[in-house]
């Protein structure tokens, strides 16, 4: 069911579902961005409508409201183990269709994939997703070539106009909240695209042949291996364990997880020295090949969901989408 | 009927007297070196209309219209107007052309408009200072530039400014992916490195110059909120001895800066020597003579520098000497 | 639900010195049962964990054969006297040891790439009737590195053993060269029924499995097994990936077929 609610009516929910919720949603953080004077968009605590960035893309995704960066998994003494307490508040996660849909990749990783992840688990199960809608195409997303501008699996979708908020629910909990505040009913249907500016087709018969192609090693020689690629990424989900210890007391410590990227050094490396794809290249077509190959291959779907972080954020202007466009070119060349 | 032309007035009015008779040069100043390119076409119509269509580009980021005679000036002001009032130049008789010469320029790099490296917009700083300045016929060189680069080689002027900015670590975004320190070091001072997994950033080394920030794939290192700068002093060029300016003040603010350059005008009005060559003396001259205590005192008078400012309470510049041989 | 991540303490019971670099520490266990091939996550903390596969499976206890090559194993080997090791798992799918029983077996082993096939060879050189003939080729890199050498003495009198050193000072009196060097001498009653187990570093399953293929035997008959870095053992981290397969899921067992298209 679709409601108005006045700006007073909208602080007024806000405030509510603080109270039960914590709410992680895109801000725009004025001055953290790369260069001096410039702006990051990424995901924070919010309490009110007005701190959520509506108007853009965020630079990183939603993935680190459900996978902290650095994740204490337990903390140890000599002979003893202790698991942090879960979140105590179940959350609500503002997102884009787009990134709707990598929360399915998340799942299919932490949930399934051999075992059920227990930190990912027990705040995957409290929490809500809050679509926020695309009334035009960012610059760099393809989310319509992926079959990702549209997901219907939101909890509630939010859209703010001029001195109202427009609101629908597919959960009664949180529809209310709404209601409660007395807001009127409104028809209210997400908005989202039909057309990019950017196009991706993605190549069909990719196979281990692939790898001789020389593509890989024009990008491994553009690759500084920064892993920004990754990090912006909704759909990566790699960690690192580390083991740390307190300065005061080294008997005492704790392990996390920290998130890994398949494109810097070391994510190979194995005690003894053995470590694999050594080359940028061999790197950049791993990370290419996962998303729109191996990954489908082993569970039926293709990873990206063409949000278009990747080619936003390369400092080295590598366009993640081109390379794919440009395969699925050769293989069409290829067969005339 | 000789050309009769008080050559002091027409170079405190930022003309020059060129080498051949009766000719002279127009010296447009550009603080920030920033300007609408609205204004290249005027100084283009000047240049082929009142000169030999040739104009030079100063080591101070102006121009020099040459090749016009010195019984144009005043037409040659007159057009100069509209660039002067586009630059923001304070001037207090309009069509009078620049009110005075001896503060050059403020220069600056590019800054942070452009330059991923930049940690503030310089042109907007250099534009402020001239504001403060100018016009005054004291010798003053004064630039502004982005990082501890220095491309605006702030070393050789009275006064450098140079954009800092104090590194803010947040551990829970780090990947200790080690980017920041591998650009430290081989870009900068080399003043991070990792402990249990996360960053550790030496501060005694640090000159804020901001590289690992621009490395960082996370945001886990971010620029503070202030902008920083640091204060060089008394660089200069010149016959005697040349020297490169010291870091007098390090994570100093603004405010204080413009400060110092305010109270160091008012120093040099009480101590320039009387027989100074057409009242032009090196600031560091000045100071050479009356000792940088006094200076200090002078140019810290109400000056309350923020608790992370560094002050250098004690300056000593060596540099080439040319007029001690054998001494 | 359980959380994977959180290790048990578990006893040294036992230190068994090989080497210089590797030592067998014996584990108490008591948990599901473990099969030669899967691995455990060994940890101290602070030091953080380290993939061990599986040496030897007892009575109430595991052996872990573990070389001393980074920080935690390091670590281990320094503090190990009357100490506790964390440890999770079984992890992988190991050895299946019905795929080889009345089969003419083949173990090719190289160093340490001995210890995931131990428990296949201890078991057929305990229970010969269970397969048709078990033959172990193990090399190392010379006399000194010679791993398990009370095992060797009691295997050779019960099943064919070729124990090899790619070089080996004046005067020794074993057998020097390759592992490779000794395939081609390899000789079967049915070549139908022969099976391969090939362990090691990538270079020696690389060159081992292609000397087999010259033989004549088929891909499906030949089972090998990957080091990879695994980290989470869980199929999250994503370290141990290899195109669409996690090796700490999917392997690090792989029958050829599947294994030789595992291409990083």
């Amino acid at each position: 069911m679709g409601y108005q609610l006045s700006k007073q009516q909208a602080a007024e929910m806000f405030q509510k579902l603080s109270k039960t919720y914590d709410l992680f949603a895109p801000v725009r953080k004025k001055g953290e961005g790369c260069f001096s004077d410039t702006d990051v968009i990424r995901y924070e605590k919010v309490s009110s409508p007005e701190e959520i960035a509506w108007e853009a893309k965020s630079d990183y995704s939603f993935k680190e409201a459900l996978l902290p960066i650095n994740e204490t998994l337990f903390y140890f003494t000599e002979d003893e183990t202790l698991v942090p307490k879960a979140p105590a508040k179940a959350r609500l996660v503002f997102l884009r269709s787009c990134d709707l849909h990598g929360v399915k990749r998340l799942d299919e990783i932490y949930l399934k994939n051999g075992y059920e992840d227990y930190y990912y688990a027990r705040i995957r199960t409290q929490t809500k997703f809050v679509l926020m809608g695309c009334p035009s195409s960012c610059q760099s997303g393809f989310c319509v070539s992926m079959g990702t501008n549209r997901s219907d699996e939101y909890d509630a979708y939010l859209k703010p106009a001029g001195e109202v908020l427009y609101a629908d629910f597919h959960c009664p909990q949180l529809e209310a909240y709404a209601a409660e505040t007395g807001a009127a009913q409104a028809g209210v249907t997400p908005d989202y695209v039909t057309e990019n500016h950017e196009k991706v087709t993605l190549p069909k018969k990719l196979s281990n042949e692939s790898f001789s192609n020389k593509i890989w090693e024009e990008y491994g020689n553009r690759c500084i291996g920064c892993g920004r690629c990754n990090f912006v990424c909704p759909t990566c989900t790699c960690f690192t364990m580390q083991d740390i210890f307190y300065r005061d007391n080294e008997k005492n410590g704790e392990r996390r997880r920290v998130w890994a990227s398949c494109q810097v050094d070391g994510y190979t490396d194995m005690a003894g020295g053995l470590s694999f794809r050594k080359s940028q290249g061999d790197r950049f077509r791993f990370k290419v090949m996962h998303k729109i190959y191996d990954y489908e291959k082993r569970f039926g779907y293709p990873m990206c969901v063409g949000c278009g972080r990747c080619d936003d954020v390369c400092p080295e202007y590598i366009s993640y989408a081109n390379c794919v466009n440009r395969l699925a070119k050769e293989e069409e060349a290829h067969e005339e | 009927m000789g050309l009769d032309i008080n050559t002091k007035k027409a170079k405190k009015n930022a003309f020059r007297i060129s080498k051949e008779r009766g000719m002279g040069a127009s010296r447009i100043r550009v603080p920030g070196g920033y300007l609408n390119a609205e204004i290249l076409g005027m100084v283009q119509e000047i240049a082929q209309t009142y000169g030999n269509g040739i104009v030079h580009l100063t080591t101070r980021q102006g121009f020099e219209i040459e090749g016009i005679r010195l019984e144009d000036m005043d037409e040659i002001n007159q057009k100069l107007q509209p660039i002067i009032e586009m630059l923001e130049i304070n001037q207090t008789d309009p069509g009078s052309g620049y009110p005075a010469s001896g503060t050059r320029n403020i220069s600056a790099c590019i800054g942070n408009n452009v330059c991923p490296f930049a940690n503030y917009n310089t042109a907007r700083l250099a534009k402020r200072i001239e504001k403060e300045v100018f016009p005054n016929d004291l010798h003053f060189k004064i630039a502004c530039t982005g990082c501890a680069n220095d491309c605006a080689k702030v070393r050789l002027h009275d006064f450098g400014i140079m954009g800092m900015t104090m590194p803010q670590y947040d551990p829970s975004r780090c990947v200790s992916c080690q980017a920041c320190i591998k650009g430290c070091k081989s870009l900068s001072v080399d003043a991070l490195r990792m402990e249990n997994d996360k960053i550790i950033r030496d501060t005694e080394k640090c000159v804020g110059c901001g590289v690992c920030i621009t490395k960082c794939p996370t945001r886990a290192l971010t620029r503070s909120k202030k902008k920083y700068y640091k204060l060089t002093l008394m660089g200069r060029t010149g016959k005697r001895n040349p020297r490169l300016g010291k870091d007098f003040l390090v994570w100093a603010d603004e405010e204080n800066i413009i400060r110092i350059i305010l109270n160091t005008y008012r120093f040099v009005k009480e101590y320039i020597s009387p027989n100074a060559p057409g009242g032009k003396e090196h600031i560091g001259y000045i100071i050479d003579r009356v000792g940088f205590e006094e200076y200090k005192k002078w140019a810290l008078d109400g000056v309350e520098l923020m608790p992370e400012t560094i002050l250098n309470e004690c300056l000593y510049w060596d540099g080439i000497h040319f007029d001690n041989k054998g001494k | 639900m359980k959380n994977e991540y959180v290790p048990q303490l578990s006893e040294i019971r036992e230190v068994i010195p090989h080497t210089d670099l590797e030592y067998t520490f014996r584990m108490a266990w008591e948990g599901p049962e473990v099969k030669p091939g899967q691995f455990f996550e060994l940890s101290l903390p602070k030091y953080g964990e380290a993939p061990i596969s599986v040496s030897g499976i007892g009575e109430g206890t595991l052996d872990f054969t573990i070389r001393r090559v980074g920080k935690v194993t390091n670590e281990i080997f320094e503090n190990y006297v009357g100490d506790r090791l964390f440890i999770r798992g079984p992890y992988g799918n190991g050895f299946d040891l019905e795929q080889f029983r009345g089969k003419e077996l083949t173990v090719i082993a190289g160093g340490t790439g001995l210890s995931p096939v131990r428990g296949v060879v201890d078991y057929f050189a305990r229970h010969k009737e269970e397969c048709e003939s078990c033959t172990l080729i193990a090399g190392f890199k010379s006399p000194k590195d010679i791993l398990f050498k009370e095992d060797f003495a009691f295997w050779k009198n019960r099943i064919s053993v070729v124990l090899t050193v790619d070089s080996a000072p004046e005067g020794y009196e074993g057998s020097v060269g390759m592992v490779t060097k000794y395939i081609p001498e390899l000789t079967f009653q049915n070549p139908q029924n022969a099976a391969f187990i090939c362990v090691g570093p990538p270079v020696m399953i690389k060159f081992s499995t292609l000397e087999l293929l010259k033989l004549g035997v088929k891909e499906e008959q030949i089972w090998i097994s990957h080091e990879r870095k695994m980290c989470c053992g869980l199929g999250k981290c994503g370290h141990c990936k290899i195109g669409g397969t996690y090796v700490c899921l999917d392997g690090p067992v792989f029958n050829y077929t599947e294994g030789k298209d595992l291409l990083d």
